[in-house]
């Protein structure tokens, strides 16, 4: 089987070397703390598949993988941004990726498109971060809680019914 | 697929968002929420982004009949660009087609443009293009239209009409209009010489310094000018060698129509009238005719051709052409019969030039002791004594090598039927 079909273009490839690599590279940030071998194992190589596939389902794996052993971690230092800039750079490096097959080259407009759109995306991260490091959450007042379960119920609804598909 | 659907991407946005917050609420995961925070921002752009229409796709080329060499672009239409951010085209790769950009993959920002694909074809004939397919993709990459399979287009690659003049007069002109000059005198422009007046003749042609110097009426005489009917033989026979296109290494075939079209081209521009047979398993015969109109149906003809193992010479070639007419046959000459039917129309009394086709499709391979090519070199050395032996009954054989090819060959046909024949 060949990784990739013959006449790819080089800003493609580039692109699949950033999905493979970026998942990786937020797993390491973790060292000298050695993760399960499960994770060590799962990451490359999910991400090598994504990275062949960059429109596969299989793309949610390596970063779940991820996310996941960091949360389970659950230390809130300097290093959660940063893998958060890591993760979400690798699932738009596939974004960019899936829009045509790996003989199509990068389309230098659309690319800057998608820094700004990932600039953009990555404002919620500093403010979530130092919020759940200078809040104490005793302070949160009653029914907060609840609110948050309902208003994420009312979202998982939502974006179920705006993702189903309309066969026409 | 006719509806926009959740792309991937998408899709793992919604996870990553969904599940993320999930674990920071339900389970206390604080790290989680961190993580998910931009992908939450990814998903609801992109769900926000969903497009509510219907587009209609629809390409088209600019042109379906060309050249080898040339090329045409193929343009995309969408009907209803409402909420489409990006388009990507992706075409199949046909065997003799070029496409620009190389792989046929183009992608383009709807606010750019849609994106056009360029074909060139590099070989004579018919060409599919290969199958295309489009994707729309609507803002933040959440929704996509397709991939669409759209209908196949193809081509009418007609010959590369090859560089050839020929300054050579057809040996036995037989029309009444033409560019050739005639055997007898007549009303024409070409100057033939001048002579004594003689009742009858035009006072107009009359030339006064002669008249005047000698004492006596002098006349201009002219040669009338004449057409030629020139049938072209094409033989679709076989095809050897592998053809590399326009810009690679020619087959048989590929040198056959290259030059037929080369050739009807020169006479039909010269004013002649040019008639085709091609002697394939399903052979087509054009009559004689002149004119831009027919030179196209001539060069259809010839892009028409096609070689099939079934297919068998033929005993005689009938072309319905009188004694007057030449005839070009154009073949690598590998079948006796041809070579016999070719003999026989020299014999019935039509000026017939055989133009070799072979080049070198039957070179031989660097191993010379190898069995396909000892076969190789034992067909050629027999094709050589066929054309030794063709020759020999008068039939002038030139191998193919563009313009001025015929030149020398016309002069000499030319020159031997102006000599007086004795007939029994």
């Amino acid at each position: 089987m060949r990784p990739l079909a013959s006449g790819a273009a080089p800003s493609a490839l580039a692109l699949r070397a950033l999905v493979l690599a970026l998942p990786c590279l937020a797993l390491a940030l973790a060292l000298p703390e050695v993760p399960h071998w499960f994770v060590l194992l799962g990451v490359p190589v999910s991400a090598a598949v994504w990275a062949r596939t960059p429109d596969h389902a299989v793309g949610v794996v390596p970063l779940v993988l991820v996310g996941g052993w960091w949360a389970s971690h659950d230390v809130l230092d300097w290093r959660v941004p940063v893998v958060a800039v890591l993760l979400l750079a690798a699932h738009l490096a596939a974004v960019l990726a899936a829009y045509g097959p790996a003989t199509l080259a990068v389309d230098r407009r659309l690319a800057r498109l998608w820094l700004v759109r990932g600039l953009l995306a990555l404002v919620p991260v500093p403010v979530t971060w130092l919020a759940l490091r200078g809040l104490d959450p005793a302070w949160a007042p009653p029914g907060t809680w609840l609110a948050a379960g309902a208003l994420l119920s009312a979202l998982l609804l939502v974006t179920a019914r705006l993702t189903r598909s309309e066969a026409r | 697929m006719t509806s926009w659907q959740p792309t991937p991407a998408l899709v793992r946005a919604c996870l990553l968002a969904l599940g993320g917050v999930t674990a920071g609420v339900v389970l206390g995961q604080e790290v989680m929420v961190v993580l998910a925070a931009p992908f939450v921002v990814v998903a609801a752009m992109g769900l926000a982004a969903r497009p509510r229409t219907a587009p209609r796709v629809t390409a088209r080329l600019d042109h379906h009949r060309l050249h080898e060499g040339q090329g045409s672009t193929s343009r995309l239409d969408v009907d209803d660009l409402a909420g489409v951010e990006h388009v990507t085209r992706v075409a199949g790769v046909a065997p003799h087609v070029a496409t620009s950009p190389p792989y046929g993959a183009v992608g383009a920002l709807v606010d750019d443009g849609l994106p056009t694909l360029r074909f060139s074809p590099r070989r004579w004939g018919r060409r599919d293009l290969g199958s295309e397919r489009v994707g729309l993709t609507s803002a933040w990459a959440g929704w996509r239209w397709g991939p669409l399979d759209l209908p196949r287009h193809g081509l009418s690659v007609l010959p590369q009409t090859a560089p050839y003049d020929s300054r050579a007069e057809v040996p036995q002109p037989d029309g009444l209009v033409g560019r050739h000059r005639s055997r007898r005198l007549g009303g024409g422009t070409e100057f033939e010489g001048i002579r004594p007046f003689a009742t009858g003749d035009r006072l107009k042609r009359i030339t006064w310094p002669v008249s005047l110097r000698t004492g006596e009426l002098h006349v201009i005489t002219t040669r009338a000018e004449q057409d030629a009917g020139v049938w072209l033989v094409v033989d679709g026979l076989r095809d050897i060698g592998v053809s590399g296109g326009v810009d690679g290494a020619a087959s048989t075939l590929d040198l056959t129509v290259r030059a037929a079209a080369a050739l009807a081209e020169h006479h039909v521009r010269t004013g002649d009238r040019v008639g085709l047979l091609v002697v394939a398993a399903d052979g087509t015969r054009v009559p004689l005719g002149a004119g831009p109109r027919h030179l196209h149906r001539l060069h259809g003809t010839l892009a028409r051709v096609r070689t099939e193992a079934r297919s068998v010479p033929p005993e005689r070639l009938d072309l319905g052409a009188g004694a007057g007419s030449v005839v070009h046959v154009l073949s690598p000459m590998l079948f006796t019969p041809l070579v016999t039917a070719t003999a026989s129309l020299q014999r019935s009394g039509a000026s017939v030039i055989v133009v070799d086709t072979l080049g070198e499709a039957m070179s031989a391979g660097t191993d010379r002791l190898a069995l396909p090519s000892l076969a190789a070199r034992m067909q050629r050395i027999e094709r050589d004594d066929r054309l030794r032996r063709l020759a020999g009954l008068g039939t002038p054989v030139v191998p193919w090598r563009g313009p001025g090819t015929l030149d020398t060959v016309l002069h000499l046909l030319a020159r031997r039927a102006q000599v007086p024949k004795v007939r029994a």
